[in-house]
C-alpha cells in the first residue's frame, strides 16, 4: 500500500512506524492487569512463621523461639 | 485479560500462589497509612497484652463467630446461647451485629482489615447515605448476613444496638483499621486493646513489621490473612484457650451461590469477563459433608493458611461451623452440638 500512497502534506514532526507506542500500550495493559489482580488480595497479611511478637520480647531474634 | 485460556479453576489456583504479593497491593499501602494515622490515638487504649494478664470468658474454651454464609443456614447463635456456654466467646467485626441482635455481648470482637470505608459498616457508619450506597453494592448483593442487603435500615439497627451495648465491649483493634472504624470504636466507648498485625517476617530486622513495632511497641499478631483467622489466633495465642472452636467460618460458598453473590465477584469480573468466571473459582468437596463448595483465590488462601497454622498451634480446633472448606488433619471438623456436649 505505501508504494501506491504518496501524501499531499508534510507533517510538522516526525511520525515513526509506532513501535514505541506498543511498548507504552503493553506496559500500561501489564500494569491494570496488575491492578485488577491486586484487587483479588485478601484482608491482611499471612505470615508463615510465628503467631505473636509481644512487646516485652526482645528485638534481637537470634536465641528467640517461637512464641 | 482477553482470551483466558485456563480451565475451570486453574487461574485460581495460580492466583491462590501470588496471593501475599496480591493481598499487599490491595491493602499494603491503606493498612500502613493508618498504622501511622492512628499513632496519635494509641493512649486512648490498652496494648492487646492487658487482655492476655485478664483474658475473658471462664475455662479453657473460646468459640469464634464469623459471619460467613453457614450462619443463616444453620443459626449457630441460638445453640449456643441454649448450651449456657461459659467460655469466650469471641466475634469478627463483620459478626457482631449477627452476635448483638440475638441478644449475645461478645467477650471480644476482633478488627484488622485497613479497607477506608467499608469495614465501619460491621460497627455502624454514621455518615452512610443512599449516594454511597448507589456506588457501591458490596453488602447487598453477598451471600452472608441477609440483614446486610436491606442496608440502610440495618445500618440504623446497627448504630443503636452498638451505641447501646458498645460502652466496654473489648474490640482488639488492630492499627491497621481504618479512621472511620477507629473513631466509631471511641464514639461507642468500645475498651480498646491496640496490636499490630504481621505485615512481613518480624525477624527481618529491616521488615515492615519490625519497623512498625519499633515505631509503637505494640505487640504483633499473625492475624492468618483475615478477621476470623485472627479470633482464632487471640482465643488461643493471646487468651490462651486451649480448645477453640469455630462458627461460620466457611472460606467458600455453597454450590447453588451464583457467582454474582460472591465477595470478589466485581474484581474477578473486571479482570476475566462473564465468559471466564469459571477459571477464578475453585470447586472443593467436603468429604465430612459430602457436598461441593467453591471458592475464590482469597478464601483458598485463607484455608490453606489457617491449615498451616493449625498445624502448629498449642490449642485443639473444632470446625462447627458445619458447612464450607476448612477440614484437614489440624482441624477437627464436627457438629456444634457435639463440641457443646464437651464444653464445661
Amino acid at each position: 500500500m505505501v508504494d501506491f500512497l504518496k501524501g499531499n502534506f508534510t507533517p510538522k514532526r516526525p511520525v515513526t512506524d509506532g513501535d514505541g507506542d506498543g511498548d507504552a500500550r503493553a506496559e500500561l495493559e501489564a500494569r491494570f492487569e496488575r491492578q485488577a489482580l491486586d484487587r483479588l488480595g485478601g484482608s491482611i497479611a499471612y505470615v508463615a512463621k510465628r503467631k505473636v511478637l509481644w512487646d516485652d520480647e526482645p528485638t534481637d531474634p537470634v536465641g528467640r523461639g517461637k512464641t | 485479560m482477553v482470551g483466558v485460556p485456563e480451565r475451570a479453576g486453574e487461574l485460581g489456583w495460580k492466583l491462590v500462589a501470588d496471593m501475599e504479593r496480591m493481598t499487599w497491593g490491595r491493602s499494603g499501602r491503606d493498612a500502613l497509612a493508618n498504622v501511622e494515622r492512628n499513632h496519635p490515638l494509641l493512649t486512648r487504649g490498652r496494648s492487646l497484652t492487658a487482655l492476655r494478664a485478664d483474658p475473658p470468658g471462664e475455662g479453657g474454651d473460646a468459640i469464634v463467630i464469623a459471619a460467613g454464609p453457614s450462619i443463616k443456614r444453620h443459626d449457630p447463635i441460638a445453640r449456643i446461647k441454649r448450651s449456657g456456654f461459659r467460655g469466650a466467646i469471641i466475634a469478627t467485626d463483620s459478626a457482631l451485629f449477627y452476635c448483638l441482635r440475638n441478644g449475645v455481648v461478645p467477650d471480644l470482637v476482633v478488627t484488622v482489615d485497613p479497607h477506608h470505608e467499608r469495614i465501619v459498616r460491621w460497627f455502624g457508619d454514621p455518615s452512610l447515605s443512599l449516594a454511597r450506597l448507589e456506588e457501591d453494592d458490596y453488602f447487598r448483593r453477598q451471600d452472608m448476613d441477609a440483614d446486610f442487603a436491606r442496608e440502610l435500615e440495618t445500618n440504623r439497627r446497627i448504630l443503636e444496638l452498638l451505641d447501646r451495648h458498645g460502652r466496654g465491649l473489648r474490640l482488639a483493634l488492630a492499627t491497621s483499621a481504618s479512621a472511620a472504624v477507629v473513631e466509631r470504636a471511641f464514639a461507642v466507648g468500645m475498651d480498646v486493646y491496640w496490636w499490630n498485625p504481621m505485615f512481613d517476617d518480624p525477624d527481618v530486622e529491616d521488615g515492615v513489621t519490625r519497623a512498625v513495632r519499633r515505631r509503637n511497641g505494640l505487640p504483633c499478631v499473625n492475624a492468618g490473612g483475615n478477621v476470623g483467622a485472627a479470633c482464632w489466633m487471640m482465643a488461643h495465642a493471646v487468651l490462651g484457650k486451649r480448645r477453640v472452636a469455630l462458627v461460620g467460618v466457611d472460606f467458600s460458598y455453597y454450590a447453588d451461590t451464583p457467582y454474582r453473590n460472591t465477595q470478589y465477584y466485581a474484581e474477578a469480573l473486571a479482570l476475566v469477563g462473564p465468559d471466564a468466571l469459571d477459571s477464578v473459582y475453585m470447586r472443593v468437596h467436603n468429604p465430612h459433608l459430602d457436598r461441593w463448595f467453591f471458592t475464590d483465590p482469597a478464601y483458598m488462601s485463607y484455608r490453606q493458611a489457617f491449615l498451616e497454622m493449625a498445624a502448629e498451634a498449642d490449642c485443639e480446633t473444632f470446625n462447627c461451623t458445619e458447612g464450607g472448606i476448612l477440614f484437614g488433619d489440624a482441624v477437627r471438623f464436627t457438629s456444634l452440638d457435639a463440641f457443646l456436649e464437651t464444653t464445661g
